[in-house]
């Protein structure tokens, strides 16, 4: 690349300019000097994570946890508060990520040997493959020596465990996938919430008729369009379908139940079952549920955190009951028990093998008296139901009474509780997945296709 | 057609010289100088409105519009959430980074310039070459290399690579600059016995204020604004840039659009600063600095 | 050159130029935090690594296995795609601007300012307020009510490349604008003079002086736009992440996601030689081009 230069070259117009430049060299100086020391000298003391005021800075002497910010972000300092004020010689100091930032960082982290003493993940793969490579510790005697063995659902307990052991302890919300919906919408059209596919159906064409979109999604995220088929899957076909794909087996995507779930899917799409630029909307500040409590759309499949949302972009819309709540439709004639669920069943504490001893127990006391009433309510309070067993009394004292009785029977009463199919799976197939099913809800490919792309992940 | 006589030709001296007003208005070219206009302020606009709204009701009304109760709790959010401290970071790793490549640079372009000798040939086209490598691509030795040498999560992460990357574009610039302090002082500087850095501190330096400013102007605005390498040699909250605090604002499932946007025009406020104190330099260094 | 009045002894011991020291630290920060990993993912791009366990040589598997996936022949295509049309949107686009605000009136002067005003945000930033702009329901199109501007930006796979190409123009333009105001300032009053005299119109005037005149720093500029757009990264991954389905997932794009998605390094190594051949081979190609340029302006003996 050649950058010529001409013109500048006379030493009248170098000297000339170079005055005019001092001066203005000079102030630019000052300028930029005095915002740095301004700056340097401004900043407030320790600025750590607020993990309270009695923690000291995080150092690589004490046990450390990378807390994630949202909803539940709270919960866990107050928890973390609460721990170091009653244990200055077991202190745990904090570190606080968004969501994708963490997802990227944990990796290169453990991979580094720099990982946190207590590793925040969803359970699934991932959990997996931390065990496989040895970077988390065994955590089932905790069951036994602590009151956690009664406490935690045993669905939920499920879920963090590899190969019969616990590796994962659970420290947030429990979070079903469930259908939420405008029962305004409903009833200026006069129709019933649908209890099974085929009166979904039906439904769709009168929805349409009415200008209402009937169901909103943020198609843009990908994992959005994940609960869709793995609901209709299991369904169809039962949790065993979705669980032999997620143990490799060969062929496990031939499975007659993921073509008919497909089909479904692109029946659904045809019919204008999606709001128009559905994959152009991404979650992002929650437009997806701006067209459920706005009137534009009926239906919405969503985690707790939609509720949140609604409850953030539209109060009146809550309190004044207009926001409803079913199960994902049956399948008639399907294999899947209507009960099941699918989401996040909860997030999970996991303790690093890379950390010392010390630390190793002070995560571990840290764990075995987490879930106390204190936590319980902070998590009740973020809009979800604790991985505990629950009493009615706790649950009918807070605000939203209603929603959190019927979340808890259903999660109660699940017999499964199919954990995100994106950290279900493998990485290659996870990832491999969002494409092929955005794919197939865009019309771009053919579930024989899908087929063909998903069985080729196998064992990746 | 237009052809020049000689005369004419002989005539021009300074390409620099502006172009005389005409009084024709180009109707069309006012035009399209408007719409682009709108293009690029619209963007803009949508930012700073939306900074000022809250979160409820912010599907509500029309995005474009003036905010019925416009709030500045966002920019309170921002600011309370270690804004300084990223903002610090931010401050820190640009100027040490802005320093140490336009020093190590400017002697590099001496060097090269005024030098002989097949060292000075080959490390030009080392950084010749060295422009069309993507960073990117460098991105997991790189962090293989950080880890070892034990300085993940640390601002050094940050400036060491930078500096490394910026070097060949800025080489090149001043080197070109370099290239037309006339040979005579060179060596009248010479004569008199001057050593190398006096030559560089008397001679070179002053001569390519232009060019260094404008360096480090765009190299400035490239660490300020690099997101990607923050992004995976740092993990800290003690350790982040501004960029990152745009991430901080994104939940697990959603985000905070407005507290987003108000970090965003936050964040763009120091840069805005030094445009306006150094606007004239850039576009007069690119001037000078580029082909015409 | 030293005098010959100069003795000899003297002459030996003195250097005839600065001494090659002070190219060393450039050489060594560049070397080493530039070329050394540069080398290091050509030695990952022989290996299978995930990031966390150890790193395991496999000889040319990776390589046989990119190369043989039908994603990075579409990576690579988009990427292409991408460079094309985005000189071709670019370049028209900053060369009048950059005449535009190179004139005299004032009013050019208060546009040119806001112009560039792009260049002070960062990538997430402009991805980001774009993003919800773009949004079908509650952005730019329902608010200013015009249909047109509903679609499905981000979400229509044959769409969003192209609004990828709009973005990352609007980020751009602004910093090719100077390039081309610079080379329009340069330009000589008198051949536009000696041109109206001879009776030419703007149009004219346009393409027989401006344009020939600009040819250089339309070299320059393309070049930074060619190599820029090959591995543009930062936009694009904030704004899709490379979809809907794979109709963004750029070659840089598969590279970064490859390797942190889905954590296979060795794989994502092999995309990241393959991306630093392309750009060598483009430099190379450009440069020769340009020297084929410079050779031509100079004999243009103006």
């Amino acid at each position: 690349m050649y950058f010529e230069v001409c013109g500048v070259g006379t030493k009248e117009n170098t000297l000339a300019l170079r005055s005019k430049i001092d001066r203005r060299v000079a102030v630019l100086a000052v300028a930029v000097a005095t915002a740095v020391a301004l700056t340097s000298c401004g900043t407030p003391g320790p600025v750590q994570s607020p993990d309270g005021e009695g923690a000291p800075a995080a150092n690589t002497g004490s046990a450390s946890a990378w807390v994630m910010s949202g909803t539940a972000e709270e919960a866990f300092n107050a928890s973390f508060a609460r721990w170091n004020d009653a244990h200055p010689d077991e202190l745990i100091s904090t570190e606080t990520f968004a969501n994708d930032a963490y997802k990227q960082k944990i990796r290169p982290a453990i991979g580094a040997g720099e990982a946190p003493t207590l590793i925040y993940g969803w359970g699934g793969a991932t959990l997996a493959d931390y065990v496989a490579t040895d970077s988390v510790i065994d955590l089932s005697d905790l069951l036994d020596t602590t009151a956690l063995g009664e406490d935690l659902l045993p669905a939920v307990l499920q879920s963090g465990e590899v190969d019969g052991k616990l590796y994962g302890i659970p420290n947030n919300i429990v979070k079903p996938v469930v259908l939420y919906y405008n029962k305004d919408v409903f009833n200026d059209v006069g129709l019933d919430v649908p209890e099974s596919w085929n009166e979904l159906m039906a439904i769709v064409p009168k929805l349409v008729d009415a200008g209402v979109a009937p169901f909103s999604v943020a198609g843009q995220a990908q994992w959005t369009l994940l609960p869709y088929f793995a609901y209709l899957v299991d369904r169809i076909g039962g949790p065993d379908v979705i669980a032999s794909a997620a143990e490799g087996t060969p062929d496990a995507w031939s499975d007659p139940a993921v073509t008919e779930a497909l089909v479904k899917i692109q029946e659904l799409v045809d019919a204008g079952g999606f709001v128009n630029g559905f994959a152009s909307i991404s979650t992002d500040g929650g437009a997806d549920a701006a067209l459920l409590y706005s009137g534009k759309a009926a239906m919405m499949l969503g985690l707790p955190a939609t509720y949140d949302n609604v409850k953030t972009g539209m109060p009146e819309f809550v309190e004044e009951g207009n926001l409803g709540w079913a199960p994902f439709p049956a399948v008639d004639g399907g294999k899947g028990d209507p009960a099941n669920l699918t989401g996040n069943p909860t997030n999970f504490w996991s303790v690093s093998a890379d950390a010392t001893p010390e630390q190793q127990q002070a995560a571990k006391d840290y764990l075995g008296q987490m879930m106390d009433d204190g936590y319980v309510e902070d998590l009740i309070a973020t809009g979800g139901i604790p991985p505990v067993n629950m009493s009615e009394d706790k649950l009918a004292a807070s605000d939203d009474a209603d929603y959190f009785q019927a979340m808890y029977e259903m999660i109660d009463s699940a017999p499964s509780f199919q954990l995100s199919l994106d950290q279900a799976l493998p990485p290659v197939a996870g990832q491999e997945l969002l494409i092929q099913l955005q794919q197939i809800f865009l019309n771009q490919i053919t579930p024989a296709e899908f087929v063909d792309a998903m069985n080729e992940t196998i064992g990746k | 057609m237009s052809h020049l006589t000689d005369t004419e030709r002989l005539t021009v001296t300074s390409p620099r010289r502006r172009p005389r007003r005409r009084t024709r208005y180009n109707v069309p070219a006012g035009i399209g100088g408007f719409l682009w206009l709108a293009v690029i302020v619209l963007p803009i606009y949508y930012v700073i409105v939306s900074s000022l709204r809250s979160q409820a009701g912010f599907f509500a009304s029309n995005p474009l519009a003036i905010p019925a109760n416009p709030t500045f709790e966002n920019y309170w959010v921002v600011l309370q959430n270690d804004f300084f401290v990223f903002f610090r970071n931010s401050a820190v790793i640009t100027v040490v980074a802005v320093v140490a490549t336009v020093a190590v640079s400017l002697m590099a372009a001496y060097a090269i310039v005024r030098g002989t000798g097949w060292f000075q040939r080959t490390s030009f086209s080392l950084f010749l070459l060295g422009l069309s490598i993507p960073t990117h691509a460098t991105l997991i030795p790189l962090y293989w290399m950080i880890t070892r040498m034990h300085l993940y999560d640390s601002l050094a992460a940050l400036i060491l690579p930078a500096v490394g990357f910026s070097i060949p574009l800025t080489v090149l610039i001043l080197s070109n600059f370099v290239r037309d302090i006339p040979k005579e002082l060179y060596e009248s500087m010479r004569l008199d016995g001057a050593g190398d850095w006096r030559i560089l501190w008397r001679l070179v330096i002053p001569l390519s204020r232009p060019a260094v400013v404008t360096v480090a102007i765009y190299n400035a605005m490239n660490v300020w604004n690099s997101f990607l390498f923050p992004l995976i040699f740092t993990q800290s909250a003690s350790k982040r840039v501004l960029p990152m605090a745009l991430w901080a604002f994104q939940g697990e499932f959603s985000s905070n659009v407005p507290a987003i946007l108000a970090a965003v025009v936050l964040s763009t406020l120091p840069m805005f600063a030094a445009y306006i104190f150094g606007r004239r330099y850039l576009v007069s260094g690119l001037t000078a600095g580029f082909s015409k | 050159m030293p005098s010959p009045s100069v003795p000899r002894a003297v002459v030996r011991r003195r250097r005839t130029g600065p001494h090659p020291i002070l190219l060393l630290p450039a050489i060594a920060f560049f070397v080493f935090f530039a070329i050394i990993p540069l080398f290091g993912a050509v030695a990952l791009s022989f290996t299978q690594w995930d990031g966390i366990g150890p790193v395991s040589f496999v000889g040319l598997d990776s390589w046989k296995t990119v190369l043989s996936d039908t994603q990075t022949w579409h990576g690579l295509r988009l990427s292409l795609l991408l460079m094309v049309v985005s000189w071709v949107v670019q370049m028209p686009l900053s060369l009048l601007l950059g005449v535009f605000i190179a004139g005299n009136q004032k009013y050019r002067a208060v546009l040119s300012a806001v112009y560039l005003l792009p260049m002070l945000l960062s990538s997430a930033a402009i991805a980001i307020a774009f993003k919800n702009l773009l949004d079908p329901n509650f952005g730019i199109g329902s608010a200013l009510h015009l249909p047109i501007l509903v679609q499905d930006w981000l979400g229509n796979p044959r769409l969003v490349i192209y609004v990828v190409v709009f973005i990352i123009a609007w980020q751009f333009v602004p910093f090719h604008t100077l390039l081309y105001q610079a080379g329009a300032r340069g330009i000589p009053v008198q051949l536009y003079e000696a041109a109206t005299i001879d009776g030419a119109g703007t149009l004219q005037q346009f393409f027989h002086i401006t344009l020939p005149q600009l040819r250089n720093t339309i070299v320059t500029s393309s070049t930074l736009m060619l190599t820029g757009s090959l591995t543009y990264f930062d936009v694009v991954y904030v704004l899709t992440a490379g979809g809907p389905g794979n109709a963004t997932r750029l070659l840089p794009l598969d590279m970064y996601l490859t390797g942190f998605q889905t954590n296979q390094m060795g794989l994502a190594s092999v995309l990241a030689v393959i991306l630093v051949v392309i750009g060598l081979a483009l430099a190379f190609v450009l440069t020769r081009a340009s020297g084929f340029a410079k050779m031509n302006s100079d004999q243009e003996g103006l």
